[in-house]
């Protein structure tokens, strides 16, 4: 007998410490979720979490883990060559292959860099595929700053706009001080043929949404990332359901003019 | 296709249900409930809408998805138990209907309860009356569907209106008719309306005064099937099990995400979602009412709160 709920054993090939409550997985499977797809995590005894993919690619599966509960928690405890239980992948993700021929512009805040991590991934095997790319990261301060070794390499190659909001004297990345919203409202952006993809802070999106608007961006060029805590992960438990949108089978990303206003 | 069941041998028809598998039906105590038959005389059709809903057989309040041990999940084979269900109402057939929709999903089919479903007969009967004041299904569109028979009282005898093939082999000995049953009749009914333009909190707050969040609407609900998941396991063994256990969306950690956040974090947000989600968002996607107009929400209410009557009284401005 099936179950869809029945999970898969993994094995953990390594563990970078990321920041003071974020970890990142490195799980050998080929599972190879799409950009902003997501997996339910879970350690039989503990439970389950929904954790996006943060890599694209059919060796390995990294998962950026922010330590909030108990199940993430139980999870920072695991080691290299630890097992891990994972399902899915599920969900909507960015639908980056259909954004061929055009510029991006991605805005993440703090662990929502984890999703945008992956669509790197894929701009990175298929550059040509794309015309330019503006990244936009935000995090509280330069400790907290996600894939650090990473950040220092996109800066190279893509239009990279890093932010802190707090210093606290140290800033190794050199980056400006201050919300990456404010750093968005200065930029020059090609508005025309460009698609922007966000996941973070529901009030950071909300902000770069309205600066984006204030440039001239259509809602339907804009894709953001809900966050909800999806339980069964396949449209039924209704823990994740927005007005009967369902966040883990219909989104989790989903076109920003078909969300718009949105109350619950 | 239908059939004819004399009234004398309503007791021999029942026998012989009882004599195939478990058979569960009104029984009535200090209320009505499904409950299992050990004396077909204990059956009781009379008894209003039983309290609980025959939801109970498909998503029971909690169940086992998946056993623990020594550090995996494993699917459960067992499989369930045979029964049949007798003297269902439409309502709560309906019911039944809906949730097919999500948990026989094409994509993700719930096994759980796809082993129930095809482990379980349903024999219905058709409300000639309204069993209760609170009954509103005459507006609710019900569909002559899910059940595998239904008994309809007529004068001298019953039709059994058949459904299934499984149902057609239980009634093979009796005489064929051809009959369309009406469909129940209520005095109270459900002005259906685009409820969209009624989205504003205004519209909700009488009855969300009233509300004390007991999740009993939902519970009674034959549609409600909102769940959580969990892992109970023994701390010196580390065996257990991943469990599903029906939840509510009235509860307030219900959208509850890590670190916190509540995103319905308001009664009113969740009261009223509750409701649209019946009456608006399922219609949205599956072109149907989620809500069978069984009535027990209001009925079972403590402070009966009318979400009917509530809507029927939003003009369009």
């Amino acid at each position: 007998m099936n179950s869809i709920y029945q999970a898969k054993r993994y094995r953990i090939t390594d563990v970078v410490e990321q920041t003071g409550d974020n970890i990142m997985l490195r799980i050998k499977t080929r599972l190879n979720p799409k950009p902003g797809e997501f997996v339910e995590v879970s350690i039989p005894g503990i439970g389950e979490a929904p954790i996006s993919s943060a890599s694209y690619n059919n060796k390995v599966l990294d998962l950026n883990i922010r330590i909030v509960g108990n199940v993430t928690e139980a999870i920072s405890k695991l080691k290299k060559g630890d097992k891990i239980h994972l399902r899915g992948p599920y969900g909507k993700g960015y639908p980056i292959d259909e954004l061929k021929g055009k510029n991006l512009i991605l805005i993440a805040g703090g662990c929502g860099l984890a999703p945008l991590r992956g669509i790197i991934e894929y701009i990175d095997q298929h550059r040509l595929d794309y015309r330019e790319i503006y990244l936009f990261f935000g995090f509280r301060s330069p400790d907290d700053v996600l894939f650090k070794d990473e950040i220092r390499e996109w800066e190279k190659v893509y239009h990279m706009n890093l932010s802190v909001d707090e210093a606290m004297g140290e800033n190794p990345f050199n980056c400006p001080v201050g919300f990456v919203t404010g750093i968005l409202e200065k930029a020059e952006l090609p508005v025309n043929n460009t698609e922007v993809l966000m996941c973070g802070p529901h009030v950071m999106m909300e902000k770069s949404i309205r600066i984006l608007e204030n440039k001239g961006f259509h809602d339907n060029q804009i894709w953001v990332s809900f966050e909800r805590h999806m339980k069964c992960t396949t449209g039924k438990c209704g823990h994740c359901m927005i007005n009967g949108m369902y966040v883990c089978i219909d989104g989790p990303v989903f076109r920003y003019d078909e969300v718009k206003g949105v109350d619950e | 296709m239908g059939r004819v069941l004399k009234k004398e041998d309503y007791k021999k028809f029942l026998q012989l249900l009882k004599s195939k598998a478990e058979l569960v039906a009104p029984i009535t105590t200090d209320m009505t409930r499904f409950e299992v038959v050990e004396d077909i005389d204990d059956i009781n059709l009379e008894g209003g809408n039983p309290f609980f809903p025959i939801k109970k057989y498909f998503l029971p309040n909690k169940e086992t998805l998946l056993k623990i041990k020594n550090g995996n999940t494993k699917v459960i084979e067992k499989k369930p138990k045979k029964r049949i269900i007798f003297g269902a109402r439409l309502c709560d057939i309906n019911g039944i209907a809906i949730l097919d929709k999500l948990f026989l999903d094409h994509k993700y089919p719930d096994e759980n309860y796809k082993k129930k479903r095809e482990n379980t007969i349903i024999i219905g009967v058709n409300c000639l009356t309204s069993p209760s004041e609170y009954c509103f299904c005459g507006s609710m569109d019900l569909k002559k569907e899910a059940y595998d028979l239904l008994l309809h009282e007529r004068e001298k005898d019953y039709y059994i209106d058949v459904h299934t093939d499984y149902g057609a082999m239980l009634v093979k000995h009796l005489p064929e008719d051809r009959f369309d049953y009406p469909l129940p009749k209520t005095e109270k009914k459900l002005d259906k309306k685009n409820l969209w333009p009624f989205f504003a909190d205004k519209y909700w707050e009488k009855d969300n005064d009233l509300c004390v969040s007991c999740q009993r609407c939902t519970i009674l609900c034959p549609t409600c099937f909102c769940f959580d998941m969990y892992d109970r396991v023994n701390p010196k063994t580390g065996d257990g099990e991943r469990l599903r256990k029906i939840d509510s969306c009235h509860s307030k950690d219900f959208t509850e995400v890590a670190g916190g956040h509540v995103f319905r974090d308001t009664r009113l947000k969740r009261y009223r979602h509750r409701v649209l989600h019946k009456v608006q968002f399922f219609e949205d996607k599956f072109d149907r009412s989620m809500c069978t107009g069984c009535g027990r929400c209001i009925e079972y209410c403590h402070s009966k709160i009318d979400f009917v009557t509530t809507i029927n009284k939003f003009i369009e401005h």
